[in-house]
């Protein structure tokens, strides 16, 4: 019995040599036994049927070796560090730094090489083991059976655990630091392609490690580098140590390099650039990181490929992501980028935050009150035309520019706007949209023929779409269709034109109707001929005024009526088709009254059954101001005229007295004497008195010069829209109060479809909106003359 | 009757019914559009009148049935009281009368107990050229007015003679019958 025991006791001591390499002077005694010796101790050790054990106290060994000595002693090296500063890696620390992790990974490479022996010949013993494994007992068999895994591989992640179980804080950093400077070096050194168009020759310092040229350190850096992957690899633990350094630090350099190319600059296409730059300059780097030709490795390298492309993608995404309301107000400069970013979103999935950034930015950028409407209605376009491009099925830009179309509902003078941008001489965007001509498109349930034409190249809708509102067709169409489907109606913008053309024709007291007309003939063509009708009567209005005109100023008319004391042109307007006039008082010189009631007589004459009701405060006065020393010819208006009139007769008038004959408030009058007074030719002598100034003052601030007529406070002829809409709104109250009289309370939308049945028939109404109908009867609320309770709306009791 | 009670369709088409067979088809259909616009325009006219103490609207969506109301006229016993009337438009109109009757229990010589009111120009006196808004208003007059005569409620009648009785019987009937019950 002893005697095998102390067999076993040699064969172990043999054992235990073989398997526990000399680390320091631990029983160092130079005695490696030989592999016969091992064998046959471990063959003695199996007739014991306990070979099994071997192989687990070697791991246990293993272990604590690694814990105790290796390990510590690796990190020992960067001890360093902790007692410096941290961070702050200057150009010494980090050569210093290299050298440190250098040397410590070459000495955790050398101690583990000694395990290597050990292992594989661990390895054939275990293969020995398990030819003979019938003859094993049962205990040692599920021993057997349970390590599935190599002995070289088990070894290794033996390693990693413990290596990365003690790893201190400040390591990944420094390592990134590493690898950093690694990648600068390798972009210098690269002898490729140079993709920065900097020439490095004429630079003193070198880029990457910012040294003197002469001791630029970057070839020690990437012989460091190369050394250190070399190691790693070896020892199995590259993608452990190294793997999020390096990714990171790609990521970095990625972000910078988008960064630095394209940020701020949306006029050229930036991606094949890009691309080339992360295949030809990243990618290379990455490669010389793991370089092997193995079939393992090229398949990480095809993984890493793919992940640093979405990564650029990504990155790209974002930059321009927040950048996306300056390339929408720069296009179509600007189409490239938005190119590129069509490209990108379609590879990641940013398309919801890129959805919700631009919307922030355009409501803090746009929405508020220090934009001029017509400035939001620019950007409004641009974001239309830019956001086709990013979007062909234009649910981005639906949902996006939702915010803006509700804001502009709440400005008053977007229709005016966008009506009058239509009609804009200066080649305005929307002229030129205007004359595509095609027809809107704003009701909902019109169907596209999108079924029969290129059926196969159907696309469905994006995930993000609104499934409630319209399909593509729908929303992509014109600009000015959706502009225009901002108010839902295009009865709105057809009023709207209605005044402006008035206005225009009107003040310019020209005869002229060729630019009009074919304004007219465009808007037709999208609006209908039906709905313009009005503006067609205005124009016709125009054209036979200068007709009339003609004829009652012709000999024989002078003759027959005694007109022509001076000469006179009258616009003939036909009431019923006109917006409703500005009204306002005026007393016209007895002179000027008895020229128009012959004109009237001859017109009556000229056309039976009709008269004329002169706007006497309208229209344009062309009078010659004969003073003492000078003549003066002027183009004024009624009033103007008519306050200089009197002063012909009468060289001082009080405000009171010529407020009496012209019938016109002394506060306005004041006004209008101001003209004159700009003009030197009306005195304030005292307060409210002028006299004419006969002879020119002797400052000469006006040489006759045309001053500009000062803005009229109203500066439309016509009453204003608003007017006529809140005329509108009363007559709906009338019906509120009639409905909610007679069926008590009700609620908004009941309240709501009832006026469409019964009052919004009528012609010359036009539709009420809900949101407008909520607005009206909230003020009506304020105003105490409605009650809001529960969802309903009710009149106060009496 | 008066002559322009007279359905100026069913009028022409009597005699000349072979001629004009043809188009008989959709007449009917015609008749009841003129209907609904002739009530849509004395709608509009009744809203935009303002007229105080009178008010009816369409009770829903059916343009032929209306809810009115009126309140009683000024310096009349039935000063400051709310009723409420139920207009129905028959498919002749306004060729044949409206029925009108209140909703409200009323206390009046010439209404009965279901609201039934006995009117000659809701009956025999009736022509086309009333509307809804002159009917509310006769009806309005027809409360401090009511006609002795012909009464549909004889308590009623006999009590007009005395006005301070009346009064009294009228508000304390209005307030059980209507207070009450919360309708005003």
């Amino acid at each position: 019995m002893s005697e095998a025991l102390e067999t076993l006791s040699v064969a172990w001591n043999v054992i235990s040599k073989a398997f526990r390499p000399a680390l320091d002077s631990r029983n160092n005694d130079g005695y490696l036994p030989s592999y016969e010796d091992l064998k046959a101790s471990v063959e003695l050790l199996h007739q014991h049927g306990i070979a099994h054990i071997v192989e687990e106290w070697f791991f246990e060994t293993l272990q604590q070796d690694l814990r105790e000595i290796i390990v510590p002693r690796f990190w020992s090296h960067f001890d360093f560090q902790t007692a410096g500063a941290d961070g702050d890696p200057d150009t010494s620390f980090g050569s210093k730094y290299f050298r440190v992790l250098l040397n410590a990974v070459k000495e955790l490479h050398s101690s583990f090489q000694l395990y290597i022996p050990c292992v594989s010949q661990l390895q054939c013993l275990h293969e020995d083991l398990q030819a003979e494994e019938d003859t094993l007992p049962s205990e040692a068999q599920t021993f057997l059976q349970c390590s599935y895994l190599s002995l070289a591989s088990r070894v290794h992640l033996v390693l990693k655990a413990l290596l990365l179980a003690k790893i201190p804080q400040q390591f990944s950093n420094n390592l990134i630091n590493f690898y950093s400077r690694a990648f600068k070096a390798f972009q210098i050194k690269q002898p490729l392609e140079k993709y920065e168009e900097e020439d490095l020759d004429d630079q003193l310092e070198c880029p990457a490690c910012e040294n003197d040229n002469e001791n630029c350190c970057c070839v020690e850096v990437l012989n460091t580098f190369q050394e250190v992957n070399q190691h790693l690899k070896e020892l199995n633990l590259l993608e452990a140590v190294a793997g999020d350094a390096v990714t990171t630090v790609a990521y970095r350099h990625i972000q910078d390099y988008v960064q630095k190319t394209c940020k701020g600059n949306y006029e050229n296409s930036y991606m094949p650039q890009l691309e080339r730059w992360l295949d030809g300059a990243l990618l290379m780097w990455m490669q010389s990181v793991y370089s092997e030709s193995n079939a393992e490795y090229v398949v990480l390298i095809c993984n890493i490929k793919e992940q640093m492309n979405h990564f650029l993608y990504e990155t790209y995404t974002t930059v321009r992501m927040e950048e996306l309301f300056s390339i929408i107000i720069e296009f179509p400069e600007s189409q490239a980028a938005l190119e590129d970013l069509k490209v990108c979103l379609e590879k990641t999935n940013l398309r919801q935050n890129l959805i919700t950034s631009l919307k922030n930015s355009l409501e803090r950028r746009l929405l508020h009150p220090g934009v001029n409407t017509a400035d939001i209605l620019t950007a409004y376009i641009s974001a239309i035309k830019a956001l086709r491009i990013l979007d062909p099925t234009g649910v981005i830009l639906q949902l996006v520019c939702e915010p803006v179309r509700k804001y502009l509902r709440l400005r008053e003078d977007t229709v005016r706007c966008i009506v009058s941008s239509l009609t804009d001489d200066g080649c305005g965007e929307l002229a030129s949209e205007l004359m595509k001509g095609a027809p809107l498109l704003l009701d909902d349930n019109y169907q596209a023929d999108e079924e029969d034409v290129n059926w196969e190249s159907w696309q469905p809708d994006p995930s993000d779409a609104d499934p409630t509102k319209t399909t593509q067709s729908h929303r992509s169409h014109d600009i000015i269709s959706m502009l225009v489907s901002i108010y839902g109606s295009k009865d709105l913008f057809v009023k709207e034109y209605c005044v402006l053309l008035a206005d225009r024709l009107l003040s310019t007291f020209c005869y002229d109707t060729v630019k009009e007309i074919r304004y007219l003939e465009l808007l037709k063509l999208r609006f209908g001929e039906s709905q313009l009708h009005q503006c067609e009567v205005m124009l016709k209005d125009v054209a036979d005024s200068k007709r009339i005109n003609t004829h009652v100023n012709s000999e024989k008319m002078i003759a027959d009526f005694r007109v022509g004391e001076f000469p006179l042109n009258a616009m003939i307007l036909s009431a019923q088709f006109w917006p409703t006039l500005r009204e306002e008082h005026l007393q016209l010189p007895e002179i000027v009254e008895k020229a128009l009631e012959s004109y009237k007589k001859a017109f009556e004459a000229l056309k039976g059954n009709r008269t004329l009701c002169w706007k006497g405060h309208l229209g344009l006065v062309n009078l010659d101001l004969q003073l003492k020393d000078r003549t003066l010819n002027f183009s004024v208006s009624p009033i103007h005229a008519t306050i200089i009139w009197h002063f012909q007769e009468k060289a001082r008038w009080s405000l009171e007295a010529l407020s009496a004959v012209t019938r016109v408030p002394t506060s306005a009058l004041r006004r209008k004497i101001a003209y004159w007074q700009t003009l030197g030719i009306l005195r304030e002598e005292a307060t409210d008195v002028f006299v004419l100034e006969e002879e020119e003052p002797q400052r000469q601030s006006l040489d006759g010069s045309v001053l500009p007529d000062e803005e009229e406070e109203n500066g439309s002829v016509m009453a204003s829209s608003q007017d006529q809409r809140e005329e509108e709104l009363q007559v709906f109250w009338s019906f509120i109060v009639g409905m909610l009289t007679n069926l008590g309370s009700l609620p908004i939308e009941r309240i709501h479809s009832m006026l469409r049945m019964f009052a919004m028939q009528g012609s010359g109404t036009t539709g009420c909106s809900i949101h407008e109908l909520r607005q009206f009867l909230d003020r009506k609320v304020r105003e105490q003359k409605l009650v809001y309770s529960g969802g309903y709306y009710r009149l106060p009791r009496a | 009757m008066a002559s322009q009670n007279i359905d100026p369709l069913s009028a022409t088409v009597a005699p000349e019914t072979s001629r004009k067979s043809s188009e008989d088809n959709h007449k009917p259909e015609t008749g009841q559009h003129s209907v609904s616009k002739r009530l849509q325009q004395e709608l509009m006219k009744l809203m935009m009148s303002g007229d105080k103490g009178i008010s009816a609207f369409p009770d829903g969506d059916n343009l032929f049935r209306w809810i009115g109301t009126i309140v009683g006229a000024d310096g009349t016993v039935y000063e400051g009281l709310i009723y409420k009337l139920v207009l129905e438009f028959p498919s002749s109109y306004p060729y044949t009368a409206p029925i009108i009757r209140f909703d409200t229990p009323c206390f009046h010589p010439n209404v009965d107990t279901q609201g039934n009111i006995c009117l000659d120009i809701l009956k025999e006196k009736w022509t086309a050229l009333y509307d809804v808004r002159t009917v509310l208003l006769s009806l309005q007059s027809l409360l401090g007015e009511p006609n002795i005569d012909s009464p549909l409620n004889t308590h009623a009648a006999e009590l007009w003679e005395n006005p301070t009785q009346y009064k009294k019987v009228l508000l304390e009937k209005y307030d059980k019958e209507v207070r009450k019950k919360g309708q005003f």
